[in-house]
């Protein structure tokens, strides 16, 4: 039997209104397991390396068994229990959340986007006066094959032209249709069935069948071009799609639990129930090609090579067409006129690739970029007392920005994003007194204000509080929980946790904190840590790596604090929350079988991973 | 010694080099510290996901077997593929049109120096010590001495600020041809070219050119072909300055002026061409100066040639990529190296190991 979720699919934030009762604040786990080797002296101070890494695990276990349609309340709950035992074990420092920064010239009129990101927005309801081709500059991609696309760059571009079944508009986090009409979901929450929308036509020419998602499924499951497989088959952060596996490991052609029923619909066969199934449907990945347009996978010879299909073509349902593309330069793409939705206003838009700060602020400069972004302009050049801007119902800054160098004053955005750029710790490397020293000398307004020029907004869960599970009110009631200190820099409760670890300036323990180059203010927040940090009893050096030897030394679990970020496709704790689960942050396991963070957190479990 | 089998064995001494450079290069990319395939995939990615990639790059093969395909693919000129900037594209085809650009810029940064840098010289060497003297060798000093990071980043701020008109009415953008944006890949479409078939083979014919946009791709590629040239110019200022200074001092000028030639005659006919033989190898020198100036002045002007990609490359982990730009590199640095040794020879009459 079939539920009816709705016809138009407004599925908001999972939990986002349920309310929880009660905090949940104490740990009736009994895992008094001590391997103390300190001054034990009772008072959850000892050196024990973690005390709440089974009450971690017991939530993530309920999220994991609360999948369901009925599950929702278990598992806001569950969200906020791993956040607590984060924060108790202090396995993880949140620094700030993402801020995305939007500038426009006058001349445009452009929807607000929300926190998912501008890359998520189609431009056919922009417009500019006096001119026909909206302007953007991008950073550097080389492909427009959906499947392939792993970065916001070249998402926005395909997004233009390819279509996935559902989406958030302008970025708002609220799922609307895209391609279909509507979709049902069983009972079991196993079944997803999508109704296709009628007279859907291709830039090609073709109509839209259950066909072509079934071929555009199985190439993102089946290609070797494909790069996130993984959200299509994998569960808890993919569809977890029926699938059978060949022998090396691929997924069997022609297997996965897709089907087209008749023409214009189509059902999907999920393993265990996905409660952000939409969510990961509006991934660019998923996107619809026409049936048979590219050979690589079993049952289709192509109508053109693959090559062409990823740099010199494009036949996707978008509102604009392929134009010209040369990688590293620019991009451009037209309008169609065909599209099944508003047709766009505008007639073509034009990406000019550039990645060098200077010379974007000057491309910037001379009036060629309509919209503009935070990470185009320059840190030296960004001034944020030159915003002048009230906040709107989703939180969002509305206002104005400057003048800029030219003279001109444009608009401004501020949107909090779904992203998360945090300190952790390898926790079997750095006992927790240390760690919670650490966060109670961290004070987050002087970071936003002094490091970062206000680029971002104070985090203190890892959940961004736009998608914090028991809502506004709950992520309040969090920060006012929040034991280190909201805001200040607490010396006295540091040293006294130190102290009682038996940590002294003149017997220091001893850490090194790894930052990447490619994100200098983390060494800057590091420092700032580390002066406050040098006379009571903790000895930090710092140490900027490559980012990729960041990740190399993480999985062999060398790191002891380090820097990361982690940025939401979907607005999903779960999306996030895997990485925690203490079995899953075994470094000993990773990369292969473990996918988690850098934590080492399952040491100190009751029963051993 | 004769001067010919010094130069052959100059020629057979760039071989070792070329192995030398391939064997680092290899070293490099697969037991180096950076893992290409963490860096294609980013961290959202799953260890089923980078396996899988592995095995489709090659990379689970014994290490001898990628070694002698390594080194066979380079020498035959099969480069492969990037991996990260422009996934899967054969280097060949990226070659293709990144090349283009840097070469017009090249062209340029060593032509402005030619024309402004050795004239300037000869000028100051001609009138020693005088105040206009000081003045080119004190500007050349200075000139040298900005690197060219700091001086893209000026100019560019300084150029763009002249939009709708900036000190005295100066608009770089609409002085001559008209430009849009200073930065940027210039076209290089100035030129219609016919393929004609000559039978076996089809040969490009330049059948026309654009006059109007050629202005436009050469006032376009000036102000970082200025900086790229830059010290070069400088450089070739000081050397050209001594070399004047040298050859007028000398016994035969002497002797030519004891004759009663003109000052004219004496200048143009024997200062001028002894004085450019000590700046021929400064000259090509320089010229593998420029591949590495246009890593800097590529990625500021944001210019799409090889100096950008070989900066993103090494940046992003495209270790593939850099690897193949990197043995590109060379095979330009050891090419110029035998050029100038065949100049040499042919210029230079005491060229040999020993009399």
């Amino acid at each position: 039997m079939l539920a009816l979720l709705g016809g138009s699919a407004t599925a908001g934030l999972a939990g986002c209104s349920a309310l929880l009762e009660g905090d949940g604040n104490g740990d009736g786990n009994g895992n008094g397991n001590s391997s103390g080797n300190g001054n034990g002296n009772g008072g959850g101070n000892d050196y024990e390396v973690s005390e709440h890494a089974d009450k971690a695990q017991a939530a993530w276990e309920t999220v994991q068994e609360n999948a369901g349609p009925d599950g929702e309340e278990a598992r806001t709950q569950a969200y906020v229990e791993i956040e607590e035992a984060v924060r108790d074990d202090m396995v993880m420092l949140p620094l700030y959340h993402s801020k995305g920064e939007m500038f426009w010239y006058d001349r445009v009129d452009v929807p607000r986007v929300g926190a998912l990101g501008p890359h998520q927005q189609t431009h056919n309801e922009t417009q500019i006066e006096g001119d026909t081709e909206l302007n953007l500059v991008t950073s550097s991609f080389d492909e427009l094959d959906p499947i392939m696309s792993t970065d916001t760059a070249s998402s926005e571009v395909i997004n233009q032209m390819y279509e996935t079944l559902v989406h958030y508009p302008n970025g708002v986090n609220e799922i609307e249709n895209k391609l279909v009409e509507s979709f049902e979901t069983s009972e079991d929450g196993l079944t997803w069935t999508f109704t296709l929308k009628e007279d859907v036509t291709f830039h090609g020419g073709e109509d839209l069948t259950a066909d072509d998602v079934v071929y555009s499924f199985r190439r993102l499951a089946e290609s070797e071009y494909s790069e996130r497989s993984n959200f299509l088959v994998d569960t808890p952060l993919g569809l977890g799609l029926e699938h059978e596996e060949t022998e090396d490991g691929g997924i069997a052609p022609d297997s996965i639990g897709v089907e087209a029923v008749d023409d214009r619909t189509v059902e999907l066969s999920l393993t265990t129930p996905q409660p952000a199934a939409l969510d990961i449907l509006t991934y660019t990945a998923f996107a619809v090609v026409p049936e048979g347009i590219v050979g690589d996978i079993e049952g289709y010879d192509g109508e053109v090579d693959h090559n062409e299909f990823a740099t010199g073509m494009a036949n996707g349902t978008g509102p604009f067409q392929f134009d010209e593309f040369n990688p590293g330069e620019e991009m451009r793409v037209v309008r169609f006129d065909d599209y099944h939705g508003s047709t766009a206003n505008l007639e073509s838009i034009h990406w000019e690739i550039n990645e060098d700060p200077e010379s974007i602020f000057t491309y910037i400069m001379e009036g060629n970029a309509d919209i503009f972004r935070d990470s185009q302009v320059p840190t030296p050049q960004y001034d944020p007392s030159l915003i002048d801007a009230e906040e709107d119902d989703m939180g969002r800054e509305v206002g104005t920005y400057g003048p800029l160098e030219n003279d001109e004053t444009v608009n401004y955005l501020g949107v909090p994003e779904l992203g998360t750029y945090y300190f952790a710790f390898n926790v079997s490397n750095v006992p927790r007194p240390v760690r919670q020293a650490i966060a109670y000398v961290t004070d987050h307004q002087e970071f936003l204000e002094d490091v970062l020029k206000q680029r971002g907004f104070e985090a203190f869960s890892f959940t961004p509080p736009r998608m914090w599970p028991t809502g506004q009110d709950g992520y309040d009631q969090w920060v006012d929980e929040w034991q280190y200190g909201v805001n200040e820099t607490d010396i006295e409760s540091a040293q006294q946790v130190l102290e009682e670890a038996g940590f002294t300036a003149d017997d220091p323990f001893e850490l090194t904190a790894s930052t990447y180059e490619s994100g200098p203010e983390y060494a800057e927040m590091a420092e700032i840590i580390r002066q406050k940090l040098a006379d009571l009893g903790v000895d930090i050096q710092n140490q900027s790596t490559q980012f990729s030897t960041l990740q190399d030394r993480g999985e062999d679990g060398d790191l002891e604090m380090y820097s990361l970020g982690w940025i939401w496709s979907w607005p999903d704790p779960a999306y996030g929350h895997f990485g925690f689960e203490p079995k899953n942050t075994d470094t000993s396991r990773m990369p292969n079988e473990a996918t988690g963070y850098y934590l080492d957190w399952q040491v100190n479990l009751d029963e051993e991973a | 010694m004769s001067r010919w089998r010094y130069f052959i064995k100059r020629l057979l001494l760039s071989i070792p080099v070329l192995f030398l450079v391939l064997t680092f290069v290899f070293a490099l990319l697969r037991m180096g510290p950076v893992d290409p395939v963490a860096a294609r995939l980013g961290p959202e990615a799953s260890g089923a996901e980078a396996q899988r990639m592995r095995e489709r790059l090659g990379l689970n093969d014994p290490l001898w077997e990628q070694y002698l395909d390594f080194v066979t693919d380079f020498l035959t000129l099969d480069l492969g593929q990037s991996w990260v900037i422009y996934g899967d594209w054969e280097v060949t085809s990226i070659l293709a049109f990144a090349a283009p650009p840097t070469l017009w810029l090249g062209f340029w940064a060593i032509l402005l120096p030619l024309f402004i840098g050795i004239p300037l010289g000869f000028y100051a060497g001609l009138n020693p010590n005088s105040r206009s003297d000081y003045l080119a060798s004190v500007g050349g000093i200075l000139w040298q001495a900005m690197p060219n990071f700091w001086l893209s980043i000026i100019l560019l701020a300084l150029l763009r600020q002249t939009m709708d008109g900036g000190w005295f009415g100066f608009d770089w953008y609409t002085f001559g041809p008209e430009l849009g944006s200073i930065t940027g890949t210039p076209d290089l479409a100035f030129f219609s070219v016919n393929w004609v078939d000559l039978g076996a083979a089809a040969v490009p014919l330049v059948t026309g050119i654009d006059w109007g946009a050629l202005a436009t791709d050469i006032k376009f590629i000036l102000p970082p072909a200025l900086v790229l040239g830059s010290a070069s110019m400088a450089a070739e200022l000081r050397i050209g300055r001594t070399a004047i200074l040298e050859t007028i001092n000398s016994n035969y000028v002497e002797t030519a002026k004891a004759k009663g030639l003109t000052n004219r005659v004496i200048v143009w006919k024997h200062v001028f061409r002894n004085a450019l033989i000590p700046l021929v190898p400064v000259i090509t020198n320089e010229a593998t100066l420029l591949i590495g100036g246009s890593v800097i002045v590529e990625s500021i002007f944001n210019i799409n040639g090889l100096g950008r990609i070989f900066f993103l490359a090494s940046v992003q982990g495209d270790l593939p990529l850099a690897g193949a730009l990197l043995f590109i590199f060379t095979l330009i640095i050891i090419f110029l190296n035998v050029l100038q040794d065949f100049l040499y020879t042919i210029i230079d009459p005491r060229v040999g190991y020993e009399r």
